[in-house]
Formats: C-alpha cells, structure tokens, sequence
C-alpha cells in the first residue's frame, strides 16, 4: 500500500528526504508490516503537518516512542517519534520535568538523580519512554498509571494543537487540569485498546525526591556489574512470607506505614531472572531460591532521607515482617547482590531478563487496582499454569504472579504471565487458551476486566465505556486518520 | 552456515531498543545515552542492532531483497559490536555475529560498496588496506630492528597496513619499537614481507580475502617460528586474536596488544616511566580492542527443544566481558604527570571512533559524524587530548579534530608511553 | 418545560417547590453572578428518580441545575444560568453507604457534609482528606466533583485525589460508573468478591472522572462518590512557623513537602487566622490579627500504628536539620494561639457561622492555581491590585495550599465586605475582575472558571473549550446540564 509519488512528496516536503522511507526493506524492523511510509517528524510543527497532510488525504496513522510493544494493520503512516528526544525542563523547586516523546526514562533519570530528584519508572523499562504511561516497581512511592501526568501538550487527530491544563492557559506545565473539566480524562496512552487518538508531543511528569547517590557507584564489566558499595542510607531485602494473606498483611502494613520506597512483589522466578546473567543460570538459581523461600513474597528497597529516617524505617520493617512470619532471602543479604538488585530495579527496572530471555515471548495478564481483590484472582490463574508447566509448555515459574503496592498501598498491581517460545505452535496455542480463560474468570467471578479481549463483549458489562470511547473517537477524530494508535511505548 | 545458523537468534530479538543504548544502569545523563552511531545518525529503526537482526531474520524467511536503501543501511554501520553488548546485558543471543554475516552474504551476493571494492583490489594487489607509498619497511629504517623472518625472536611486532604506509602515522610504529627495545623485548618485524592482517577486509564483508590473509599471515608465523605477535593495532589484535581463532588458523599464537604487553613490562619493572608527561588525558577504548577483542569461543550445540532459547551444552556468549580494558588505563595511570578521566561512554560500552566496518572508505561523512560525537564527549570531560590504542581510531579522530577547527590533541597510547621513557 | 405534575409523580410533593421564597433563596448567591429564578426546586432522594428527571428534562429540553450543599453557596455554579431551570436539590441524599478501613475508602451520596462523614470515618480509624474548614453545610460529594484543594498535600497524588469512583448520569440519561465502580458486575456484586470502589481509572484507558470534576453539573448528575481515606494517626505533632517573609515559609514548606514529613500543611496570613479563631468581633480578631505574625505556616508530623513517637522524633530531627539551614524555629504557638488549636479546628468544619462570612458578612474569594516560587510574585500583584482598587491590603485574607504533593499551589485571596455596603460590592466586584486579569497576566492558573470572570479565563484556551465542546455534545446532547456555566 504504497504512498503515491505526489503523497510522498508532501510528506518529504515537511520532514525532509532523510526522514521518511517507504522501501520494503525497512518494514521487518517495523513490526514485520507493510507500512505505507515510515516518518520521523523533528517537532511539534512537523507533527501537525503531517497530520494535517494525513486528513487531507485520508490516511491512517499511529505514533510511536521506541516502540517495544504494538500491533498494526499494513499501510499505515508510522510516525517513529525517535528525533523527538529533548529535555524540555526540569522545574526542582516544582517538582516536575518536561520531556518529548523520545526521552527515554533512563536518560530523564539518570539527570533527576543528579539533582536529588528521581521519577517512576516503568515496567516496561528504562528503555522506554519516559512519558509513557505505565506503572512499574517504584509506584509505591512514585505513583503510576495516568496520575503522574500534568500538562500535556497534544497534535490532535484533526491537527490542532491543544496544550492542557495550565500550559493552555498560562504557558506553564504544572497542571493538566482545566480550566473546567480536565482533558486528562482522555489524554492518556497505553497498550492497545483505548489509546487517545493523535499525538502527544510533550509531557509534563511528577518527579520524586531521590535520597540516593547522584549516581549508583556501579562497577564491573556487562553483564556482571555490582555496586562498590551500598548508598548510604538504603538496603534492599526479598521476603517469603508463609502464605499469600500472611504476605498480605505485611504488605499492606508497611504501606499504611509509608516504610517502603519500592515494594516489588516479584516471585521467586523474577528473583533469579533478575540476579541470573543467562538462562541457564536463571534456571539453576530459581530451583536453588525456591528451596529457600517458604512461600509468595516482595522485595523491598527501603531509603532514607536521613540516618535516622533509615533507622525508623529499617527497625519497622525488620518488625513488621517478622510479625507476619516473614523470612529474609540469603541471597539478597549478599551486599554484592542486593546492590546490584537494587540498582537495576531502580535504574532499569530489570524487566528484560524477567520476560523475554528465556523464549522471547511472554503473555502476560496485569491489572491495576485494588490489590487485595486482584491476588486473590491471581492465586487461582497461577494454579492454572500448572498444567502447562508440566506439559513443558510455559517456563516453570512454579505458577507464581506478582505484583507491587501503588501509592503506600492504596492502590496496587498484580501481574501474572506465562513464558514461552513463540515459535512453538502448541505452547501459542496452550496460553493463549489459558490467557483467555482467566480473563473470562476475571471478569465472570467480578474481579476486574482485562481489556485486551473482546471489548464489544465487555463493554455492556462496564457502563458501556465503549461506545462512549467511540463517541469521543468520533468526535475528536472525524476523518479516522488516527484510530487504535500504536504504543507509546 | 552463514546466516543461517543465526536465525533463531535473530528471531529472539523482542525490539526493547536496549542495543541503541548503553546498558541503563550506566546512563549518566541526556547526553552520551546512545551508543549505537548508525541508529545515532539515521534515525530509522532498521539502523539498530535490533533493526538489523529483524531484517536479517525476515530475508532468511522471505528471500534476500536488495535495494539502494538495504545497502544504505548495511553499508552505514561500523560492526563495532556495542549492540551487541547491551543486548546481551539481558539476553542471550548473538546480535554482532548475524550483522557481520549479513555483510559477508551481502558480499557474497556482489552487493558491494564501490570504494570498498576499490580498497580490497589494493589488498589483492599489494596485501595492503591503504594506498602504498614505498616499501612496507620503510618507516622502521634506520632503526636496526631484527628481521623475524631471518632471525630468531620471541615475538612478532606486526605493525599493521596504515602504521606502516601513513606518513602520519609512522611514528607509532617508531615509538612502539623503542619501547620494546627500551624494556630489552627480544622482537622483531616482517618488514617489506609483512602483510595485511586481513581484518578490516573481514569487517567490511569480504571473508574469502580476510582468509587469503589469514593463511598468509600464519605460514609466515610459522616459517618463522614465532610464538607471540604484537600489535598496536585494534582491527590487528582483533584479527589475530579472534577471527584466526573463530577460523581455526590460530593455533596457540599468543596475542597481545601493546597496551598489554607495555602494562606488563612496567608491572615487572622491566620498563620504567620516569619522564613526566602534564597533559590532562581521557581514553578511548577501541572497539576492536575491547569489546570485540574478547576472545572467541569455540561451541557447537543443538538448541534444547522447549520453552527456552537454551542449548545443549550450553552456549556461553561473547557480551564484552573479557576484552582489553584495564592494561591500556593501567599504563595510563603509570605515566608521571598524566591526569587521567573517564568518559561516559568506555569499556564495553564505548562509542566507536567511526571507522570500523569501513565505514571511513565507504562512507566517510558519517565516519566523521561518529568521531565528532566522541570528541564531543571527550571534550565534556575536561581532557586536552583524547588517547586511544588503535591507528584508525587516531587518524579518524585527526581529521575530525582538524575539521572542527579543535584543539583537542589525539594521542595514541604508545605516543606517550614513549614521552614517559628516558 | 417539565410539568410539575410529572416530578411531583417522581418525587412525591413535599418535594417539589415553586414557591417564591424557595426560588428566590435559589435565583442567587453570595457570588457577584446574575441572579436567575429557577422555575421549581425538585428534591430527590435516589438514583431511580434522578434518572426519572432526566428523562423528562431531556424530552422537555428542560435545563437542571445540580446542588448538593445546603447553602450558603459562593461560587455562582449553584445559580441557573438561564431561564426556566429545574434545581435538582441532592442535599437531601444522606446515605453514607460505607466507610472501610482496610481499603481506606469511604462512599457516601452527594448530602453527605462533612460534619457527617468525619466521625463515621473516624470510627473506623480514618479521616478525610479534606478542604480547609469547609462550612457545615457542604456537601463532600460537591467539594470534591470542585476539585477543592485538600490541606494534606502528601496524600494528593494526583489533583483529582481524593475522589476515587462515581455513579453518574451523563446529561444524556445513561447510567455510568467511572473507575472500578463499572465492573463487571453491579456494586452489590463486587461488595460480594471483596472489591470496593477504590481505583479510579477506567473503564478503558480513559479516566472518566476527570470530566466529572470541575464540570460544575454540566456533564451530569452525580448519585454517588468513593473516596480515598487517609489513616488517623496514633500521634500528631503540630507546629507553627511564623514570619513577615513568606518566601523562607514557602522554601520550607517545599522540602518539607517534598520529603514527605508534614500531613497537613498550608500558610495562611494574620488576616484569615485571626478570622478563623476570633471568638468576639471585632475586639478579638484585631487583638489576634495583631499578635499574629503576617503568615503562618501551619504543619503536622504524625506517626501512624508502628512505633509512632519513634517516627515522629525521626520526622522532627530532620525538619530541625532543615529550618536551621533556613534559620527558622518551629514553635507550638504563635500569637497566642497554639498549634494545638488550629489542629484540632481544620479537622473539622467551620463552626457557624462560616468563618468567611463572620468579620463583614459576605466574602469574594479570588483563587487560582500556580508554583510554589511564583506564589510571592502573585500576592504581590494582589497588593497592587488591591490597592489601586482601593480596597485595604490589611483586610483580605489570604490562603496558600500546596497541592498534589507539592508540584503546584492553590493560591487564595479572601475579599472580605459588607453586602449592604453598595460601595464595597462594587469593589469588589471590580477588584475581582481586574484581579483575574491581572494575575492571569502573571502566569495564574485560573484551573475552576466561575461566576463573571469564567468567560476572560476560558477566553484564553480556546483550543482546550473546543475540545471541552465535543465531550459536552456528547455526554449531554440536549444541553439540559446546567447550562451557561464554564464554557457551555
């Protein structure tokens, strides 16, 4: 679905013969899809053009970051976003950063840190964009999802551009609310269904306080790095606990304590993934951890803004833990492995070596919510991997889920996925039965609802949101240029 | 096997964009983040270590399609092998290898770069990767140094196709033998019979040449008896050390870098830097050095059916680990006088100088583009020169620094180890 | 027009009003807004008959105005806009429907005040995040569909926090529930599995409840809200720092705030302090406002089930570390009036009557969003304004808040004056106006448009009101929710 010459020659026209290719070549590392054109705009106005140009010739398009995730139909315009890489700003007094599509989260951070600040990290990555919205080890105290998002400036379908919040009034970034009610309620990016259609050319984020070192003093040579020593007034520690309510418990009271700076409920699988520098040894590593956990279990890092902040907080958790039966991880004792873990779960995110090493693929079902109702799902979906475990269809994991507190525990995510090897037809099949499977369950059993199935399905069961989703497509999109858009991942 | 023995690597690659970074934990800020100069430069996915390795993976099932652009694309990468280092942070499949095989096929399709093809008939003709002036020997006259092919010596200095024919670049080789002969090492060179390593030929696709060389290189090795080579040069140490290896011509060749042997000779007291040197400095690691000097490991293996991407036995991957980091800072460190700072991006992770691939004959524009970007970072530290331990990476940074107007000094290592000896 | 009749068949008779004095308490406000009558009154008391009026609003055309607090109201959104309005009156929908401790979440309908959902969450061991001193009359549901800012900063997370789900109908009639609230299932069957109304994203990717807020009823009428709660804490320790610079009381408060050591946390001037504790008028409040520093900073460390006095000593070393760098001393009282007091005072309502309305009668409160290091700037242009309109810099109350874990600020300033002095309206009401220019000027966020400047500050974002445009024709077809209020 070629562009025609004179089409192409617009485009070209606004982001210059180096910055757009529609040669075949190209499109295997575009997803393996024939993609009417690949363009990199530069700017804000470029992207406006391009979208303009898209309307006037009736051509769907999809904005994409770096592009980890997305699925597209062929003969598409695909905005790659990768030019569109500055720090706009960093307001420390205010406590926000302003970044373009393609700052990546280990750049902005690795910045933040400098100044004693630091910002959520996602799941998805440091590798990620930094505006994505997502969710990942640091919510507990980093918040996630939508909510750390202020001003947003947005190119939208039909090619305006809309600034929110105070950045539409006053030029200023530190609110995306208003006047009146909040576009917010719609400028939010994802996964696939419900992306908001256009493209968001700038994002203004919440930051942190970071008490850590400007830098992590990591040393070594990849992949065996290790910290020289452990930043003051930090430690990071991995606890079984001797079931999933007792886990619970101290979950939730470390939160309703504000101790933990991150709370990862990782499984003992995700443990070793993370410590194991290759597959074999990830494999050698999880039969020797789970020998020493008792049970499901988190990993905290725990960091103080002062010595006697530490203090507090290390003599709660050491208490609260111990309270709920709780047992420390060995391994993690290991300064050399704690720092590094710690490091990486802060810098990185470590979520390469925990999902696609080991096959290159995983299937994955998360949800964000309310954590006690979602781990009491995902108990049940995890017994459902046993099967095809012992079938070696899915990496053995020992069906473990995870998950992490958000916001000291008032909200939370729980995740639980299935490692595969895609090229193996029956193991496709067997998740893929599985994913769906539980999801009905999710959704029968009134636990939550996985939107990554049949939304038409759902929808009715959910105040229609689906149809009002399409209302507003409609709306904000009459040409249909920009429908279910790629990742802003 | 080519390609093809790759294909299950390549289809392991998930696209997380690792390969155009330097491994996370290790950003150390908005600048010097990306370390990947072709994704760098164009922009374009494809440009990418992951890029690659999902083209390469679509052509084995699909057919190789050749077009102005895939050429573009092939032709503008350095093989420098940084990809592949943050790729294999995380997983475990070989990036380097396919997009060098990719090349070689490419080669051997006839899909070649005219200024490559220009570069390579020199080789065949004259066993060198530079335009020849004079003989190979001339830069060593004068200077007495033994013959190795007549007479009896422990080592091999082999000094490399541009060292010996560049003008500019002679005097390394002059500096490289006075400090062998200043530490009482029993060498000696091949002179006007010495020849191409064969391993820039390698980088830029044409195997069959690089293996011409390679057996050339061994039989006179072997004539002459000698049991450890020297070089001062990385695409050099690289080609000794590895590619012999990968191709089972090495046998047991020592190799050393002279960065190697010099740090040993000072450890041993056999060399003694005692002449002050004031120069604020910062090191470059060239890629060939580092990185990809990393010895080969010779496997073979079945994948082991099932979920994982695992082998029987086991395949222990090359992720830069074990590549020439610490000799060239220890000597560094060991020159009286010599404030030594790091850049953002070193060892494993180090930006390439530009050259690599060749990339400096073939397209010299983005050569330059890529060694501006690390003068650039060089320049971020502080340091009045930029040292490196490779020719290529010298004059590549020459003609940057010379385009650019800076008055930033270029130094190779040997420069002023020769400067520290009385 | 709807028939009276037909609401009088929906909600019973006694609750429908068309009389003079009813409309008329209706027609106006404590705001400078043009009053309009509204046709009837209509009181209703559940979701079915909500959905009822609806539907014959929306075959009738008919517009409706939405009110959940008792009056007085301030802010002009309460006041039809146009004629011939039906006021849906909610105020009388008391139902709190949970309040629960392990999720710290509570859920109430939209008469709940304040003074009702306090102690029933303090049974429970929680507290609401709440607006400062809000009067008795307000409705909890109402402030937080205003997105009023909330006095403990490092438990907003995100400025629609702390409204978690709603029950809605959109001004189309349809049902909706935003945030976990949708589903699956009804309310009753999630209670069933263990899942209450907390998350508030959702359905989808959207966050429907971000286009409830700040809607001032012009996208529907809300029947229910969840909450996020907050724990009460086992210790407090409550300070006061007093000084004629607030901009050393602004730095602190930005660390303060961004180490996350204080709950509550917000400056107020001599003039509001005095207003708020002033037992007799005038004598009292002269006396106060005299003894009182020109701003206080009012914070409170507290320390919650695990070890608190050793969480709170903890808290307190590090703030002393920082006020010495700043070179300032906490104290426990200030002008005679102690922490302890003002504690005590803002976890509750505004005793009557409302502490705004006290001094002259009446107040005009001019607000707006900004930053922490603007904030000096803005008051500053306050006093120009002020002044050049001739009102008395020493009688206008102001009110900084930090917001959303301090990346931004609510920025307050009180008008106070006497409604039966024409001359002071006017003021006013001029000052009002021209402070809105001239703050927006100074990079102000005016983020909740009401009353006569609504028009200037959506003026400015066009870009923003077009898209708000869509939504409106959508979610409310007909135009049937309270038209003429924010951009609509």
């Amino acid at each position: 679905m070629a562009l025609s010459k004179e089409i192409y020659a617009a485009f070209q026209d606004v982001v210059g013969e180096e910055n757009i290719c529609d040669d075949p070549v190209i499109m295997p590392s575009y997803h393996s899809t024939e993609h009417a054109a690949v363009i990199l705009p530069g700017n804000t106005a470029e992207v406006q053009a391009i979208v303009r140009l898209c309307n006037k010739y009736k051509l769907k398009m999809r904005a994409v970051c770096t592009g980890w995730t997305g699925m597209f139909p062929p003969g598409i315009v695909y905005l790659d976003l990768r030019r569109m890489n500055r720090i706009i700003e960093i307001n420390e007094k205010n406590m926000y950063a302003v970044v373009e599509p393609y700052v990546i989260t280990a750049q902005l951070q690795a910045e933040l840190m400098k100044r004693g600040l630091h910002m959520n990290v996602k799941g998805a990555g440091a590798n990620c964009a930094a505006m994505l919205r997502g969710h990942g080890h640091l919510d507990q105290t980093t918040s996630g999802d939508d909510r750390n998002h202020l001003a947003i400036e947005w190119v939208t379908p039909e090619g305006n551009i809309v600034k929110s919040g105070s950045l539409g009034s006053s030029d200023e970034w530190f609110c995306g609310d208003g006047p009146g009610p909040s576009l917010r309620a719609i400028l939010t990016s994802a996964v696939p269904p419900g992306v908001t259609p256009g493209v968001f050319t700038k994002a203004a984020l919440k930051i942190y306080h970071w008490p850590g070192p400007k830098q992590f003093p990591v040393q070594g040579v990849s992949p065996d790095y290790s910290l020289s020593e452990i930043p003051k007034n930090m430690m990071a520690r991995y606890y079984s606990f001797p079931s999933v309510e007792k886990m619970w418990q101290a979950e939730i009271r470390l939160g309703e304590n504000e101790i933990a700076f991150e709370l990862m409920g990782f499984n003992v699988a995700m443990v070793a993934a993370n410590i194991a520098k290759n597959n074999e040894e990830e494999e050698v590593l999880f039969k020797k951890l789970s020998q020493e956990v008792q049970g499901p279990g988190f990993f905290v890092i725990l960091a103080g803004n002062s010595a006697a902040d530490f203090e507090y907080k290390k003599m709660a958790l050491e208490q609260i833990v111990k309270d709920a039966g709780g047992k420390s991880l060995k391994s993690i004792e290991d300064p050399r492995t704690e720092g590094i873990i710690m490091c990486q779960c802060v810098r990185i995110s470590a979520s390469i070596r925990e999902t696609f090493r080991p096959g290159g693929a995983f299937s994955s079902i998360p949800v964000m919510g309310q954590r006690d109702l979602t781990i009491r799902w995902a108990v049940g979906a995890g017994k459902a991997k046993m099967p095809l475990i012992e079938k070696g269809l899915i990496v053995d994991d020992g069906g473990g889920f995870f998950g992490w507190g958000v916001e000291q525990g008032h909200l939370g995510k729980t995740e639980i996925f299935c490692k595969f090897d895609p090229q193996n037809p029956e193991a496709k099949a067997a998740v893929e039965a599985w994913s769906k499977e539980q999801s009905a369950r999710a959704f029968n059993e009134r636990y939550f609802a996985v939107l990554m199935g049949p939304v038409d399905q759902m929808g009715p069961g959910l105040s229609n949101f689906h149809l009002w989703w399409k209302k507003i497509q409609q709306a904000i999109d009459p040409n249909g240029i920009s429908p279910e858009a790629g990742a802003l991942v | 096997m080519g390609l093809e023995q790759y294909k299950g690597d390549m289809e392991m690659c998930c696209r997380c964009s690792a390969c155009k970074f330097i491994p996370l934990q290790k950003v150390a800020g908005f600048q010097f983040a990306n370390v990947c100069p072709s994704i760098s430069r164009f922009n374009f996915h494809s440009y990418s270590g992951g890029g690659r390795v999902n083209i390469g993976a679509a052509m084995l099932k699909d057919g190789f399609k050749y077009s102005d652009k895939l050429l573009h694309i092939v032709y503008n990468c350095q093989v420098c092998g940084a990809c592949g280092v943050s790729c294999n942070y995380a997983m475990d499949m070989e990036v380097t290898e396919p997009i060098q095989q990719f090349r070689i096929k490419c080669v051997e399709d006839g899909k070649t770069s005219p200024a490559l093809d220009k570069v390579i008939a020199g080789l065949r003709q004259q066993g060198s990767m530079v335009p020849v002036a004079g003989k190979r020997g001339d830069w060593a006259s004068g200077l007495n140094l033994k013959n190795a092919a007549r007479e009896k010596v422990d080592v091999l200095y082999h000094v490399g196709c541009l060292t010996s024919y560049d003008k500019n670049m002679q005097k390394l080789a002059r500096a490289t033998a006075k400090i062998l002969q200043k530490a009482g090492v029993n060498f000696g060179i091949a002179g006007d019979a010495e020849t191409c390593c064969g391993g820039r030929a390698y980088q830029m696709g044409y195997k069959e040449d690089f293996l011409n060389q390679a057996k050339k290189n061994m039989a006179m090795i072997k004539e002459a008896g000698v049991k450890t080579v020297v070089t001062a040069c990385a695409d050099g140490y690289q080609a000794f050390k590895v590619l012999y290896d990968q191709y089972g011509l090495k046998g047991n060749l020592e190799v050393l870098h002279i960065s190697e042997c010099i740090d040993s000779l000072v450890q041993s007291g056999k060399l003694k830097l005692s002449r002050k040197v004031d120069l604020a400095v910062t090191y470059h690691d060239p890629c060939r050095l580092g990185r990809l000097g990393e010895p080969w490991i010779h496997w073979e293996g079945k994948k082991k059916p099932g979920d994982r991407f695992v082998f029987d036995p086991p395949k222990i991957y090359r992720r830069g680990s074990h590549g020439v980091y610490e000799p060239p800072r220890n000597v560094l460190k060991s020159i009286p006088g010599l404030k030594f700072g790091e850049m953002t991006r070193i060892k494993e992770y180090s930006w390439c100088c530009g050259a690599g691939g060749g990339v400096s004959d073939s397209n010299p524009e983005f050569a330059g583009w890529t060694a501006q970007e690390r003068l650039e970072e060089a320049r971020s530290t502080g340091a009045e020169a930029i040292v490196t331990a490779c020719p290529w990476c010298e004059r590549t940074f020459n003609e940057a620094v010379q385009g650019s107007g800076s008055n930033l000094k270029v130094y190779d290592i040997v420069e002023l180890v020769e400067q520290a000896i009385q | 027009m709807i028939e009276k009749e037909k609401l009088v068949n929906i909600v019973g008779a006694g609750n429908v009003s068309d009389d003079q004095a009813t409309l008329d308490a209706y027609s106006r406000d404590i705001s400078f807004i043009t009053a309009m009558k509204p046709s009837c009154v209509v009181k209703a008391a559940n979701a079915d008959q909500i959905q009822n009026i609806m539907k014959l609003a929306n075959e009738t055309r008919t517009p409706l105005v939405p009110v959940s607090s008792g009056p007085p109201h301030f802010r002009g959104d309460t006041v039809p806009g146009i004629g011939g309005a039906v006021v849906v009156d909610l105020s009388g929908m008391k139902k709190i429907i949970l309040v629960d401790r392990p999720r710290r979440v509570a859920m109430v309908e939209p008469g709940v005040t304040f003074g009702e959902l306090i102690p029933a969450a303090e049974k429970e061991g929680l507290r609401l995040n709440m607006p400062l001193l809000p009067r008795q009359s307000k409705s909890v549901v109402g402030s937080i569909l205003e997105r009023e800012p909330v006095i403990m900063p490092k438990y907003q997370w995100d400025i629609s926090d702390p409204l978690a789900c709603t029950g809605i109908f959109f001004g189309s009639g349809d049902e909706f529930r935003t945030g976990q609230a949708a589903g699956p299932g009804t309310i009753e069957e999630q209670w069933a599995v263990g899942g209450l109304q907390k998350a508030p994203y959702g359905p989808g990717t959207a966050s429907w409840h971000r286009l409830i807020q700040g809607a001032q009823g012009t996208m529907g009428l809300v029947t229910w809200a969840s909450m996020r709660c907050e724990l009460l804490p086992s210790l407090e320790e409550p300070f006061v720092v007093g000084s004629a610079k607030i901009g050393t009381l602004l730095d602190l408060t930005s660390w303060l705030i961004r180490l996350r050591m204080v709950n509550e946390c917000f400056i107020l001037n001599n003039t509001n302090l005095a207003a708020i504790f002033a037992e007799k008028w005038p004598a009292d409040y002269q006396a106060l406002k005299d003894a009182l520093p020109e701003w206080i900073l009012f914070y409170t460390v507290a320390g919650y089930e695990f070890k608190p006095e050793d969480r709170v000593n903890a808290y307190l070393k590090d703030i002393t570390d920082l006020t010495q760098r700043l070179g300032m001393e906490p104290a426990k009282a200030v002008g005679g009036l102690s922490a302890n007091e003002i504690l005590k005072a803002v976890r509750k309502t505004s005793r009557e009557p409302y502490w705004k309305l006290r001094g002259k009668g009446a107040c005009q409160d001019v607000f707006f969003l900004t930053i922490n290091d603007q904030v000096q700037g803005q008051i500053e242009t306050m006093d120009e304004l002020a002044d050049r309109s001739g009102y008395a810099i020493s009688d206008m109350g102001a009110y900084i808040q930090p917001i959303v874990q301090g990346t931004s600020c609510h920025c307050e300033f009180n008008l106070f004056y006497d409604p039966r002095n024409s001359r002071e309206v006017e003021r006013v009401q001029e000052l009002t106006i021209s402070a809105t220019r001239g703050l927006m000027a100074r990079g102000a966020f005016f983020s909740r448009p009401y009353g006569e400047t609504a028009g200037m500050i959506l003026n400015r974002d066009a870009a923003s009101v077009a898209v708000l445009g869509k939504f409106k024709k959508i979610f409310d077809p007909n135009n049937i929710m309270n038209p003429g209020k924010v951009c609509f």
